[in-house]
């Protein structure tokens, strides 16, 4: 099976997303073209790495591999050490959900453990205009099957 | 079918002051019997056929052909007819004074209000409120006193943008069915902090002049534009940050999803301020002056507002989990506002205003001390 950071355990989220397509409706639509970059800790498990992700309404419509972040252009880059995301994951196996302080909105808005990059506030701010939908994303990696 | 009984029918009318004349039409058509039919030959554009995509019929799939073109000066009428109809004569004025389109106009009006009607949500239905659990008194005091800030505070966000929706022209509504989901937001806001203030076993707490006294300079913005570069790029900016905070220090998951679900609302507001005083900025440069000085006596007014111990307190003890770790928390606070100046910054610069010179802002939180 896949294993996080490819391209292709994004791709089973999508999959997992269209699954559980009621709560995704329940939070309404999302439309954002973002990226994940994955950045190796000092134990250099992985490369740094980056994930092209698009949510078109209920839907991962595009994930790849990203070498040329400028080409994507993404409205923003989430960033983050590798055992920040492994970490974030591991809670998500366990619980559901990241502990209260460990979730995307709360470790950018601290800005050490998880940070956001991006050309344009505006542009950025669409990370928080959908942040709900972007979380249940991620925390649908609890039913990515190992 | 069968015909519906209607209570008193006889005494309908029978001390009615106006005597209704025949329609000249209506006596034409029952004597006829043919209709007139001339209304067919004043449409709009004919043929259109609008597409709904992926999300279903949205209004940027509307915008099509004459439709999808919005005028630079609001209709002369200053009606209430549709953008696109036939307008016919004496049309009576509502008097709307915002005209040009600059004065209220975002790129992004449409894609806001479709985006706020998908994703609203109940206060009642969507917080989990049966998982709220008792807290340590220091706590849940300082969040009873947030909410009250909240609860205080949020209101004006519809209150004082809506004063002016009445006055713009009925060609940009989709500006005004923007601001109508912001209102709505508002509404939601004001109702699920005072909601939280009073499930927990605590309730409302002390009342700010501070805070009142900035409701009421944004309440008294000389125009729209004035109003939002006050309230959307500092204000709604300020309190976005703030809803940010507070999902980081929600002591419940509770209190989680309610700080969340207000942060998406709240970054649509400020999505649109800043949109609107990209477009005003770039037609009518000079506005930039009067934004500058709106923007100059908010921005002492917030430092104010950070000088008071009501204001100050609990969000340092939610952050540091107790008034046991006070300084704890008022160091994470210190981090914290540079996140906000330098994000209050930034959408200055993405709106076109070069606000830096002119920030009072302190960046580093230890010099509000010297700022207040």
């Amino acid at each position: 099976m896949p294993s996080f950071p490819e391209a292709r355990w994004f791709q089973t989220l999508g999959q997992l997303m269209q699954t559980e397509g009621e709560l995704f409706r329940r939070l309404g639509y999302a439309e954002t073209r973002f990226a994940v970059r994955i950045i190796p800790d000092n134990n250099s498990n992985g490369g740094d790495r980056i994930v092209g992700l698009t949510i078109d309404g209920y839907q991962l419509s595009e994930v790849k591999p990203i070498a040329d972040l400028n080409e994507f252009d993404p409205d923003f880059v989430i960033c983050g050490k590798r055992e920040i995301w492994d970490r974030m994951l591991q809670e998500i196996a366990e619980h559901g959900r990241p502990e209260l302080r460990h979730t995307l909105s709360s470790l950018a808005l601290v800005g050490e453990e998880l940070w956001l990059e991006s050309t344009d506030q505006l542009r950025e701010d669409k990370f928080y205009r959908f942040n709900q939908t972007l979380q249940e994303l991620l925390n649908l990696a609890s039913k990515v099957p190992e | 079918m069968s015909q519906v009984h209607i209570k008193d029918e006889e005494r309908i009318g029978c001390d009615a002051k106006i005597r209704l004349e025949p329609s000249v039409y209506l006596k034409k058509l029952y004597d006829s019997g043919t209709p007139d039919l001339e209304w067919m030959n004043q449409m709009g554009e004919w043929g259109v056929r609008a597409k709904p995509g992926n999300l279903g019929l949205r209004l940027k799939d509307i915008e099509i052909g004459s439709y999808g073109v919005v005028p630079e000066h609001g209709g002369a009428h200053r009606s209430m007819a549709p953008r696109g109809a036939t307008i016919v004569e004496e049309l009576p004025s509502l008097g709307f004074t915002i005209n040009e389109k600059a004065e209220c106009w975002a790129e992004n009006a449409a894609e806001l209000y479709e985006e706020a009607v998908a994703r609203q949500w109940s206060s009642a239905r969507d917080i989990p409120w049966a998982e709220l659990k008792p807290l340590p008194d220091d706590l849940e005091r300082a969040m009873c006193q947030l909410c009250t800030f909240l609860t205080e505070v949020e209101f004006i966000a519809a209150d004082a943008p809506t004063r002016w929706m009445s006055k713009m022209n009925q060609d940009f509504f989709e500006v005004k069915m923007f601001l109508a989901t912001q209102a709505m937001d508002e509404a939601r806001h004001m109702d699920v902090f005072r909601k939280r203030a009073l499930a927990n076993g605590g309730g409302l707490g002390k009342a700010s002049a501070l805070s009142e006294l900035s409701l009421k300079k944004i309440f008294d913005a000389p125009s729209f534009s004035a109003q939002t570069g006050r309230l959307h790029l500092l204000g709604e900016g300020f309190v976005l940050t703030l809803f940010r905070q507070g999902e980081f220090i929600a002591p419940s998951r509770v209190d989680q999803e309610i700080f969340r679900r207000c942060m998406q609302d709240e970054s649509r507001h400020v999505g649109y301020g800043t949109m609107h005083l990209r477009a005003q900025l770039k037609a009518n440069p000079a506005v930039a002056e009067e934004i500058h000085d709106q923007l100059d006596d908010a921005e002492r007014i917030l430092l104010e507002t950070f000088s008071v111990p009501e204001a100050v307190e609990p969000m340092a003890i939610l952050m540091g989990g107790g008034i046991k770790n006070f300084d704890k928390g008022m160091e994470m606070q210190s981090q914290l506002w540079r996140r906000i100046v330098h994000e209050y910054l930034q959408r200055c610069d993405s709106a076109g205003l070069d606000r830096r010179p002119r920030c009072i802002l302190p960046t580093d939180f230890n010099k509000l001390v010297e700022a207040a």
